[in-house]
């Protein structure tokens, strides 16, 4: 790799692909300034938080320290550089599963209610369209708001129980996947929250996103459910606590007062950082929430 | 009649202006210089080459006068003051002709005369020259440099008669040794000054408004350098005011305020080393839209004025006051305006200072203060010369290499040295900075033994806990 030194090292703490960089130097060498303006200009727009909270004092693991693929036996292939937001996600998520130690709960809804109630609404108003997962967001908001211990980060000195909620809503693109933040969702009605999230989705496709839209969060939400995932367990995104992943709505055989019944249930799995959040909490606030998501009115209020 | 039409028009011909011409000669533009007095500027005629030559003949003075440290003995000694200044003449008119030359042989046209701006003809800038007060022609270009350098500040209250009072230009060609001198300012011209006039045998007293001497330099090489002048015999005073200068006595008398109490120095002779002024005055200026701030040309980052076409380089533009700054500003100004890719502006933290009393200092980049003001959390590395071979053998062991690291990177952030040769050992570090390397290859080079220049060494490993010999 054509770069200087210093700038070798520098990328390499900013989980920079060097080989990605135009080198501004002598010859197209990769200089200091170059590093400094991918950084500050966001080449490196990861679905990522904000690294001053994180609490990993530990040392970094290194990107893609899996076992070498260069085992024997391997057909022919093709290589695909990694950009720099797959290197940050690897590198983002191999230290979330390093360092965090997951659990996983898991709860079934019943949503024919929440579908009635989002169809009446979207019946009333020609200015919005309200989706199943801006209703999701909302109940999350809610019991967070119920739950605030499960709206947390492990620090080493202690654990931060943040003073509002702000839910990272993950959206697939091109290159890979990156966290809009619903900044407050506590307080923000379902129109806003709709509104907010189909701008900023239209925008991380577009990669059009500002750093400050995209990074800090303090829970999130992995929703599979359009792609008709029935139930996953997601990685948490540190240095938050927790991530709801959400499966798909679909019609099940359920029993209700000693009887068969048809209802459409919505599986959703808390994974859970164990530093942060006990089993009973992660309980707690799945109760709060499936509570909200089955008797949909009371999130109105 | 000779060519009057050019590419570019240096006016100016010290180390930022006769460069940038041979510069835009090599490539394909056709120049001009106009210098009004000697090819290669005050650098070469009134700075830093003549002083040099002094400084030699004082360092020779020095030695002599400790013959019996490396094994010999002479008596009466003494010097031809005449001949020391000679020598110092001679060496700046032949490194002027070489000048000369080198503009010639780069087809370079000099003009002798005043340039001045004279606005525009036929779409071109204009600028007319004279001798003496009489024009002798005019000149026009696409661009025009200006690069017509900088003088002694002088201060009311503190002005030069050209005698008992002078500064560096009367310095550097003294017809008598004085016994007494006062420096004030302390800045490199002030040091050298000093430096030369004290191993020549004349009582030096430096004195310095602010609260250390060489100001420019790191906190602590100060304080190294102020002890080992003190230790010399010189007369340090920071923190003064002076109240007063006066002819009258020996020579003259300054009332000087220290700490709040009045003092008075009386001397044979004065040095004003107070800073410079930059040359602005009849180039032209008035009526354009060249921005002039503190007696210096405002430009951005590719020398451009504000006035479409031209240019100011130098001294004339603004700190540091450098030669090679000034050579280098003309460089880049010249590739520019060929339109030269891959262009960078000069980054002045890479531009290495030196001054030569001794012992000589030297230094580039941040210095320890402010590397942490800019908020950088820094590895300090030292190195002394008395943990040096070749510094003992020499009999130069008081001295110092200090580096500053980006505990972070690894970037080197500013190396600060004090001692026998440091100017010729700090562009290592220069280079370094400039190729961005880190400690690690800092660590990595290998440095000859026996030389000065394993101390660089031994101050990066100290900077990281692993120096060898200290």
């Amino acid at each position: 790799m054509f770069a200087s030194p210093l700038a070798k090292r520098m990328a390499e703490q900013a989980g920079l692909d060097l080989g990605s960089l135009k080198g501004s130097g002598p010859n197209g060498r990769v200089v200091k300034a170059d590093i400094e303006a991918a950084v500050s200009g966001g080449a490196r727009k990861p679905a990522a938080a904000p690294a001053a909270a994180a609490p990993v004092a530990a040392p970094t693991p290194t990107l893609g320290a899996a076992p070498s693929a260069d085992v024997p036996g391997m057909p022919a292939y093709e290589e695909f550089p990694n950009s720099n937001m797959r290197k940050v996600i690897a590198k983002r998520l191999t230290e979330s599963k390093q360092f965090a130690p997951h659990f996983y709960l898991t709860i079934d809804c019943e949503i024919d209610e929440l579908l009635k109630v989002r169809k009446e609404l979207n019946a009333k108003g020609d200015d919005y369209k309200l989706s199943v997962n801006d209703l999701v967001i909302r109940a999350t908001a809610l019991a967070l708001k119920r739950v605030p211990a499960a709206n947390a980060s492990w620090t080493e000195k202690a654990i931060r129980v943040y003073k509002q909620v702000d839910i990272s809503v993950a959206v697939a693109i091109d290159e890979g996947l990156i966290t809009p933040v619903i900044r407050d969702a506590g307080s923000k009605g379902l129109k806003q929250i709709s509104a907010e999230m189909k701008d900023l989705a239209t925008r991380a496709r577009e990669r059009k996103l500002k750093p400050e839209e995209f990074q800090g969060g303090t829970f999130s939400i992995s929703n599979l459910g359009m792609f008709g995932i029935k139930d996953f367990a997601a990685v948490i995104n540190p240095p938050q606590g927790a991530i709801l992943a959400v499966g798909a709505g679909e019609q099940r055989a359920v029993v209700k007062d000693g009887a068969l019944a048809i209802a459409t249930v919505m599986s959703c799995t808390l994974s859970v950082d164990h530093r942060v959040v006990d089993g009973a909490i992660g309980a707690e606030f799945l109760a709060a929430f499936k509570k909200l998501v089955e008797d949909p009115l009371t999130m109105l209020l | 009649m000779a060519d009057t039409q050019f590419d570019v028009i240096v006016v100016g011909g010290g180390p930022g202006g006769y460069v940038a011409a041979i510069r835009a000669s090599q490539l394909g533009l056709k120049a001009a210089v106009i210098e009004r007095e000697h090819l290669g500027g005050i650098c070469l005629n009134w700075g830093c080459i003549p002083t040099k030559a002094l400084l030699r003949s004082s360092e020779v003075s020095h030695i002599l006068h400790n013959l019996d440290a490396y094994g010999f003995s002479a008596k009466d000694i003494s010097y031809d003051l005449a001949k020391v200044v000679q020598r110092s003449r001679k060496i700046a008119k032949q490194l002027s002709g070489g000048v000369a030359h080198l503009l010639k042989k780069n087809k370079v046209t000099v003009v002798d005369g005043h340039g001045k701006l004279a606005g525009t003809q036929g779409g071109l800038r204009k600028v007319d020259v004279s001798k003496d007060g009489k024009p002798v022609g005019s000149y026009t270009a696409k661009h025009v440099i200006l690069a017509t350098g900088a003088r002694a500040r002088t201060l009311p209250g503190l002005e030069p008669d050209g005698k008992t009072i002078v500064t560096y230009r009367e310095a550097m060609v003294p017809e008598t040794m004085p016994k007494s001198l006062l420096v004030i300012g302390s800045g490199a011209i002030g040091m050298e000054f000093a430096s030369f006039h004290h191993d020549m045998g004349c009582a030096v007293t430096v004195i310095e408004v602010v609260d250390r001497i060489l100001p420019a330099e790191d906190e602590e090489i100060s304080a190294f350098a102020h002890k080992q002048f003190a230790k010399q015999g010189m007369t340090i005073k920071t923190g003064v005011k002076v109240a007063k200068l006066e002819k009258g006595g020996k020579g003259a008398r300054a009332t000087i305020e220290v700490a709040g109490k009045s003092e008075t120095i009386e001397v044979e002779k004065v040095i004003l080393a107070v800073g410079i002024v930059g040359n602005v005055e009849d180039i032209g200026l008035e009526g354009t839209k060249v921005k002039v701030e503190k007696t210096h040309v405002v430009i951005n980052e590719w020398m451009e004025t504000g006035e479409p076409g031209v240019y100011a380089i130098g001294d004339l533009a603004g700190p540091p006051w450098l030669a090679h700054k000034a050579s280098h500003e003309g460089v880049i100004c010249v590739e520019r305006i060929a339109g030269v890719k891959g262009l960078h502006p000069l980054d002045v933290r890479k531009i290495p200072g030196c001054t030569y009393c001794r012992p000589q200092i030297a230094s580039v980049g941040l210095s320890e203060a402010k590397a942490k003001a800019a908020g950088y959390d820094i590895r300090v590395g030292r190195f002394p010369f008395v943990g040096n071979g070749k510094a003992i053998a020499l009999g130069e062991s008081e001295g110092m290499v200090k580096t500053v690291f980006d505990k972070k990177t690894g970037e080197l952030l500013g190396a600060h040295m004090i001692g026998a040769e440091v100017t010729e050992l700090i562009q290592g570090y220069g280079v370094a900075m400039t190729l961005e390397t880190t400690e690690a290859e800092l660590m990595h080079a290998v440095f000859p033994h026996p030389t000065l220049s394993e101390m660089m060494h031994e101050s990066v490993l100290d900077a990281y806990g692993r120096a060898i010999h200290f």
